[in-house]
C-alpha cells in the first residue's frame, strides 16, 4: 500500500503525531527524514492510507508539520 | 505501617527522614525500571533512525506524556532537566536575561535566590523580596505592593524547603494574571504531595524528579504553559535542524540540548506512576500524620522549638533543641541511625526570616516509606539528647 511521508519538526512532535494518528486508527511509523528534504536531523511520519485525514488530525491537535512527500 | 514497603531485597542501613533532599528508598518499580533501562534502552533518543534510538525515544516520550498529564500540560511543553535548580535557572534567566524587575519571596531556596542575585549583579536585573507571613491575604498583599511597571515575573516556591510553609500560590498566580506577567513556581517540595497543574495559573512549573515524584537523582522537569517563550541558557545538539547554527524554537528540544538522561527519565516515569497509583492526598496525609506525631512528641520538651504557626504546611518539620547547633543535633541523630538535615538547607533567605541564620534548623521530612514506629524511635532519641 502507498505510503505518504509527513515531515515533522522534532522527534517529540513525531511521537505525539504517531500517538494521535494511531488512536484514530491510522497506521503509521516514524522514520528519519531523508537529508535532501530538510535541514538535517529530522523525523517524518510514514502514513499508510488517507493522508489528508491524517493531516487534518494533526492540525486539529495543534501538531505542527512540514512538507509531505512520497519516497 | 508504611504507606508502601520498599522490599525487593533492600538493606536499609539507616532510617531516612531527609526525604526533602531526595526520597530514599525509591519504590521497587523505580529500581527495576532503572535496571531495565540500563540493560535495554541504550540508544540515544532523538538522535538516529535506528531501532535502538527509536526505542529509547519512545520510552522518553511515554514518560514525557505521563508528566504532562500529571501537571495539565502538553507533552511538547514538558522538558526534562537534570534537577529543579536547572529548571528554575532556565525559567528565570530565560525570562529575565534582558533586565527588568522580578519579585521573589523571603522563603526562597538558593535555587531561586542565587540566579536572581546573579542576574542583578551581571545584567542589571532588579529584584524585590516579599515577606511571607502567617496570613495568606497579607502575603499576597506583600507581593502586590512590590509590583512595578517593569516587573516581568513573580517567582516563588509553592512550599518552603525549610519549614514546609505553603505559599498562597493560586492567589499569587491570579495576581500575575491580573498584571499580565508570568508566574514561575518552584514546586520541589510540593510536586507529588499536592495536585499541581498549569490550570492553577502557573506558567512555569519547575520541579525535581527525585524528591516526592520518587524518580532517581539527576531528574527534573520544566513545564511551561507555552504563553511565554524562553531565551535559552544552554544551546547545543537537539537532533533537529542540525544544519542550522540557530537553536531550534520547537519545544521541548529547545530546552533539551545534549543527550538526555534516558535511564533517569525511565525511572522517573515509574516514580510518577507510583505517586499516581497511591494518590497525592494519600501520600501527604500519611506524611502529615508522621509530622503530627513528631510535633506531639517534641512538644513535651520545653526547650525544643518547632518552626510552625497556624498556616498550611507540607510534611516537613523544622526544629531546634535549645541553643544547640542544628548540625550537632543532626550529627547525634546520624550516630543513632537517623538521617535528618541540619544547617541552612540552602535557604539563607528563609533562615534570615526565621531568625535561625546562625543556628540553622534540624529538618525532618518523611516519605511514603516511613512508619509511625520510626518516628517514635526518632522522638525517643531526641528526648534523651
Amino acid at each position: 500500500m502507498k505510503k505518504t511521508y509527513i515531515a515533522m519538526s522534532s522527534i517529540t512532535f513525531a511521537m505525539r503525531a504517531k500517538d494521535v494518528l494511531s488512536r484514530s486508527g491510522i497506521r503509521c511509523e516514524i522514520i528519519r527524514t531523508p537529508k535532501n528534504l530538510g535541514t538535517g536531523c529530522g523525523y517524518s511520519i510514514a502514513v499508510t492510507g488517507d493522508v489528508s485525514r491524517a493531516l487534518r488530525l494533526l492540525d486539529n491537535n495543534s501538531i505542527p508539520h512540514k512538507m509531505t512527500y512520497e519516497s | 505501617m508504611p504507606l508502601e514497603t520498599a522490599s525487593g531485597g533492600m538493606d536499609i542501613i539507616m532510617i531516612n527522614f531527609d526525604n526533602s533532599a531526595t526520597t530514599f528508598p525509591k519504590p521497587q518499580s523505580v529500581r527495576r525500571a532503572v535496571a531495565a533501562a540500563v540493560e535495554k534502552y541504550g540508544g540515544n533518543p532523538g538522535r538516529s533512525g535506528h531501532e535502538l534510538s527509536m526505542l529509547a525515544a519512545s520510552k522518553v516520550y511515554e514518560v514525557r506524556s505521563l508528566a504532562a498529564e500529571m501537571f495539565g500540560a502538553l507533552p511538547e511543553n514538558t522538558a526534562f532537566t537534570v534537577n529543579c535548580t536547572f529548571a528554575l535557572n532556565m525559567a528565570i534567566k530565560g525570562l529575565m536575561q534582558y533586565g527588568g524587575h522580578i519579585i521573589i519571596s523571603n522563603m526562597e531556596h538558593n535555587a531561586v535566590a542565587r540566579p536572581v542575585y546573579e542576574l542583578s549583579r551581571s545584567r542589571g536585573t532588579e529584584y524585590s523580596i516579599a515577606e511571607v507571613t502567617d496570613s495568606d491575604e497579607e502575603t499576597v498583599k506583600n507581593f502586590e505592593k512590590l509590583i512595578r511597571k517593569d516587573t516581568r515575573c513573580i517567582c516563588c516556591c509553592i512550599a518552603s524547603n525549610v519549614t514546609g510553609r505553603v505559599l498562597p500560590f493560586r492567589k499569587l498566580a491570579a495576581l500575575c494574571r491580573e498584571h499580565s506577567i508570568p508566574f514561575i513556581a518552584d514546586c520541589a517540595q510540593a510536586a507529588g504531595l499536592i495536585d499541581l497543574s498549569l490550570d492553577d495559573g502557573i506558567d512555569f512549573i519547575c520541579t525535581s524528579g527525585h524528591k516526592s515524584l520518587y524518580g532517581p537523582t539527576g531528574t527534573g522537569l520544566l513545564i511551561t504553559s507555552g504563553k511565554y517563550p524562553l531565551s535559552t541558557i544552554i544551546e547545543g545538539g537537539t537532533g533537529t535542524s542540525s544544519a542550522r547554527l540557530e537553536q531550534p524554537s520547537e519545544m521541548p528540544e529547545r530546552l533539551e540540548s545534549g543527550t538526555l538522561n534516558t535511564v533517569g527519565i525511565i525511572g522517573l516515569g515509574e516514580g510518577i506512576r507510583f505517586v499516581r497509583n497511591l494518590g497525592t492526598d494519600k501520600i501527604r496525609k500519611h506524611e502529615d500524620q508522621l509530622c503530627r506525631r513528631l510535633i506531639e512528641r517534641l512538644s513535651r520538651r520545653k526547650d525544643i522549638q518547632i518552626y510552625r504557626d497556624n498556616a498550611l504546611y507540607m510534611p516537613i518539620v523544622s526544629f531546634n533543641v535549645g541553643n544547640e547547633s542544628s548540625h550537632v543535633i543532626a550529627s547525634a541523630l546520624n550516630d543513632a541511625g537517623f538521617a535528618v538535615r541540619g544547617g541552612l538547607q540552602c535557604a539563607a533567605l528563609a533562615h534570615n526570616a526565621l531568625g535561625t541564620i546562625e543556628q540553622g534548623t534540624v529538618r525532618f521530612s518523611p516519605s511514603a516509606f516511613n512508619t509511625m514506629k520510626q518516628v517514635d524511635l526518632l522522638a525517643d532519641v531526641l528526648m534523651s539528647i
